[in-house]
């Protein structure tokens, strides 16, 4: 069976503020994978997810994004491509002051009209989708509680329910363990890649250690500039390759010849830049 | 001013409650109009040209005093506590409406914009993102602004439009000091009352 290809961009360009923030020469996604970008912070990774969802234009190239060729004019068809397209983030982006429930609602939004959902009508299809959305990430048990009096964890599990009710086909997640601790983390991670499973979605994800990316994704990209360095399977990814990708990147989480993090900080490469030998690589 | 001339009972009693009735619809009146007009004035939500013209109203209308606008709003509709809602209610427009503009601009723009990658339309992302951010505030600003206006409106009597003021006003300028303290006693009980209110209910939500 030939591969479905739900992302395909061919020489896209992002400029801001006159910069050229993306280039990327050609990328294909087909349904199901499970990607994982790594890269410094500054490299892009936000940039292209932003982009994927519509949010930031492209000046030149070609993409085309479930059918969908950008750019997408139209008010309408851009909603619809907004729900096709779900997104969780690094700070999880809950409203604070409504309940676990009423933020999974949320993600029904885009197929509610605005007179039903301002009167807090809910057809039966909705609450059941919400209700499957909530069991999924097991939070039954804190529905009724505000969004904000939750956990780190709990509220990204939150931010995952509440894109699985947008019944999505792509699921963005822009650093989605950043800001929680390793063992939480991997919790994050093992549902996140379950859900994808459960719901068939083709998964992009963008994370800052590579020995996740490397657990969870299938395939890899790893980023530098606005492009795309390396494009490749996750097995293929050996420990060599990833010194030498880290070397040419400029080591923000820096994996050493062991496979182990040597340094998270930003820009602290202490035998100077490009070119020199890792430690232990 | 003493001893206290409790004959005027009676009209403490209706002029406070006229003075509490020209507070409540003034606040309410004016908050009508200050919600919608503080999302327009948000400068990041609206277009400049929507925004700039609405926050500049809104300053010109808080530059005038009070009383000039009761005088007025008296001038054009005649004397009582009509005039005396409608002075309150162009004052509130002018400053709940900024506190509005101001909050909104404050908001983590963030969540909305999950929000929006939803499928959320523009109104249900104030209705569900928005709104539910900055309510509590709101609610808060009101409560000053009515606390506020109940101390302004004992005095809107002065020129005329309705409340106790007036009666104060009319006692002064007969001499009657002991009737005219009572009304003032009234005044202070009454804005202090009101004050209460005011902190009850920001207490409940912060
Ligand atoms: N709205 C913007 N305007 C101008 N420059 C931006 C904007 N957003 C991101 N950038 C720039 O684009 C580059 C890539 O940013 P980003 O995609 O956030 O990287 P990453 O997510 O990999 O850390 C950075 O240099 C950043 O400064
Ligand atoms: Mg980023």
């Amino acid at each position: 069976m030939p591969k479905e290809v739900v992302i395909q961009i061919e020489d896209a360009r992002v400029e801001m503020e006159g910069r050229t923030i993306l280039a990327l020469d050609h990328l294909e996604v087909s349904r199901g994978e499970r990607v994982a970008i790594i890269g410094n912070s500054g490299s892009g990774k936000t940039t292209l997810m932003r982009m994927l969802k519509g949010y930031v234009p492209c000046q030149e190239g070609k993409v085309v994004v479930m059918g969908d060729v950008f750019p997408i004019k139209d008010t309408q068809k851009m909603k619809t491509h907004h729900r096709h397209i779900g997104m969780i983030h690094q700070h999880f982006d809950l409203i604070g002051r409504e309940t676990v429930w009423q933020n999974v609602y949320h993600g029904r939004l885009g197929y509610v009209s605005l007179l039903k959902s301002a009167l807090g009508i809910c057809s039966e299809r909705d609450l059941q989708i919400c209700a499957q959305a909530i069991h999924e990430v097991h939070l039954e048990d804190k529905q009724r509680r505000f969004a904000r009096t939750l956990s780190g964890g709990e509220q990204q599990r939150v931010a995952i329910a509440r894109a699985l009710a947008q019944e999505p086909t792509i699921l963005l997640a822009d650093e989605p363990v950043s800001s929680l601790d390793p063992a939480l983390s991997e919790d994050i991670m093992d549902l996140l890649v379950s859900v994808c499973d459960a719901y068939e979605l083709t998964l992009i994800m963008s994370l800052h250690l590579p020995e996740l990316a490397r657990k969870y994704a299938d395939r890899i990209l790893a980023m530098k500039n606005g492009k795309i360095m390396w494009d490749g399977s996750s097995d293929s990814l050996s420990n060599d390759r990833i010194c030498e990708i880290y070397e040419f990147m400029g080591t923000n989480g820096v994996v050493n010849g062991n496979g182990t993090r040597a340094s998270r900080s930003a820009f602290t490469w202490p035998y100077g830049w490009q070119g020199q030998p890792l430690p232990g690589g | 001013m003493t001893p206290p001339d409790w004959s005027v009972w009676d009209v403490l009693l209706t002029s406070a409650v006229e003075t509490l009735q020209t507070t409540i619809a003034g606040t309410f009146l004016g908050a009508l109009f200050a919600y919608p007009l503080g999302v327009l004035a948000a400068s990041n939500w609206t277009p400049v040209w929507v925004h700039l013209p609405i926050k500049a109203f809104m300053a010109f209308v808080r530059s005038i005093p009070l009383l000039l606008l009761a005088l007025l709003f008296v001038s054009a509709v005649g004397l009582g506590p009509f005039p005396g809602v409608l002075a309150l209610a162009v004052h509130s427009v002018g400053v709940l409406g900024r506190f509005v503009a101001e909050e909104i601009e404050a908001t983590d723009p963030k969540p909305l914009l999950a929000l929006q990658g939803t499928g959320a339309s523009s109104l249900q992302i104030i209705q569900h993102g928005l709104i539910p951010q900055v309510l509590p505030q709101m609610v808060a600003h009101l409560a000053i602004r009515f606390e506020m206006n109940l101390r302004d409106s004992t005095i809107l009597g002065l020129v005329g439009a309705g409340g106790l003021g007036f009666y104060v006003f009319l006692y002064v300028k007969q001499f009657q000091w002991q009737k005219s303290g009572v009304l003032v006693l009234a005044i202070i009980a009454l804005v202090f009352a009101g004050e209460f209110a005011a902190w009850q209910v920001r207490k409940r939500l912060i």
